[in-house]
C-alpha cells in the first residue's frame, strides 16, 4: 500500500529583528516596501507606534520584535517593511498592515510532519502565533494575521 | 461621565473646515467652529487654578479653566517655552483653553482615514487620521479632549 506524501506548502519567513523569525503563509505576504516612510500616530502602543501609506491605504506598522521584548527599538530606521493581507472573518474584505522586517524574507516549505512547539523564549509566542514548525533546529511561529491586525494585542 | 460620540468617517467628512493645533510638535485637527477665541498665554491668570489646569483666561464674564496637554496629550504641570497661544475651544457644552504651539486653518480639508483598529481603543480620542505635509494629523473635537481631560484629572486624584 501506498503511503501518502505529507501536504506540502510554502511559507515566507520574516526577520523580526537580528535573531527572532516568524513565518506568514505563501499568499499573506504581497508586497515589500524598501525605507519605508513611517508616520508616528501618537497615543498608539510601543509596538505599533507608526502607520505607513500604501495604495491609499493608512497600515498600522508593526514591531513585532518590540511586543515580544517588551520595549521599543532603540532606533527606529527600518529598512524594509512587509506588507500583509489577512481575511479578518469569514466573507469580510481583506484587511491589510505592514510588519517592520530586519531582512528580507526567505521562501520555505512546509510540512504538517514539521509541526512543533512554540518557543519558550522569549514568552509571548502564544499570543501571535496559531502554530509553529521546525526548520534547521529552530522554531519558526506562524503568525496569526488577523489576531494581531484587528486589535487582539490591545487588550494586554 | 458620558463617553464622547464616536464619529463616523462620513460624518467627519462633512466638517467643513479643520483647525490644526500643534502640540509639541503632533499636529491635532478640530473642526473650526469649535474654536472660540485664539489668546495670549501672557493673559492666563496663574491664580485661578482649575484642577490639573495651569490657571484660567478670562472672557465674556466667565474664566475659563487653561490645560497644557503634550503631543501625546498627556497633562504638563509647566508650560513648555513653544507654546505661544491659547485656544479657547467651545462646543456648546465643554469650555476649556488649550495652550498651543501654533494654530492654523487647514486651507483644504484634508483626506481623511480610519485610525487602524490595532492601533488604538474605541475610547481613543483620535476619531479619524489625516495625512498632511509634516505627518498625520489627528482628528478629534472638543467634547472627546473634555473626556480625555476629565479622565486625566480623575486619574490624577487617585480615584
Amino acid at each position: 500500500m501506498a503511503t501518502e506524501s505529507p501536504r506540502e506548502s510554502t511559507a515566507w519567513m520574516l526577520a523580526l529583528d537580528d535573531r527572532l523569525r516568524a513565518a506568514v503563509g505563501e499568499r499573506e505576504l504581497i508586497h515589500l516596501i524598501e525605507a519605508p516612510t513611517l508616520l508616528e500616530v501618537p497615543l498608539s502602543p510601543y509596538y505599533c507606534r507608526q502607520a505607513i501609506l500604501w495604495n491609499n491605504l493608512l497600515l498600522p506598522a508593526m514591531d513585532l520584535a518590540a511586543w515580544l521584548h517588551k520595549q521599543p527599538k532603540a532606533n527606529n530606521n527600518w529598512k524594509l517593511a512587509g506588507i500583509v493581507a489577512y481575511q479578518p472573518a469569514p466573507n469580510v474584505a481583506l484587511g491589510y498592515g505592514a510588519l517592520l522586517l530586519a531582512a528580507i524574507p526567505k521562501r520555505t516549505q512546509v510540512t504538517d510532519t514539521l509541526a512543533c512547539s512554540l518557543p519558550e523564549c522569549p514568552n509571548g509566542w502564544r499570543e501571535l502565533a496559531i502554530s509553529c514548525f521546525r526548520q534547521a533546529e529552530e522554531a519558526i511561529p506562524i503568525l496569526d494575521l488577523p489576531h494581531l491586525f484587528t486589535g487582539g494585542l490591545l487588550t494586554r | 461621565m458620558s463617553q464622547p460620540v464616536r464619529n463616523t468617517l462620513a460624518e467627519l467628512r462633512e466638517i467643513r473646515a479643520l483647525a490644526k493645533l500643534t502640540l509639541g510638535g503632533y499636529p491635532w485637527l478640530l473642526p473650526q467652529t469649535e474654536i472660540r477665541s485664539l489668546e495670549s498665554p501672557l493673559d492666563i491668570d496663574r491664580e485661578v487654578q482649575a484642577p490639573q489646569g495651569i490657571g484660567a483666561i478670562a472672557l465674556g464674564g466667565e474664566w475659563w479653566p487653561v490645560y497644557c496637554l503634550s503631543g501625546e496629550l498627556q497633562l504638563l504641570p509647566q508650560l513648555p517655552d513653544s507654546r505661544r497661544i491659547c485656544a479657547l475651544l467651545d462646543n456648546g457644552a465643554d469650555r476649556f483653553g488649550l495652550i498651543c504651539d501654533q494654530v492654523e486653518t487647514l486651507a483644504e480639508t484634508p483626506r481623511l482615514l480610519a485610525l487602524p483598529a490595532c492601533m488604538g481603543s474605541p475610547d481613543s480620542p483620535i476619531q479619524a487620521l489625516a495625512p498632511l505635509d509634516e505627518g498625520l494629523g489627528c482628528v478629534t473635537n472638543t467634547e472627546h479632549l473634555a473626556a480625555l481631560l476629565a479622565s486625566l484629572a480623575e486619574g490624577a486624584s487617585g480615584h
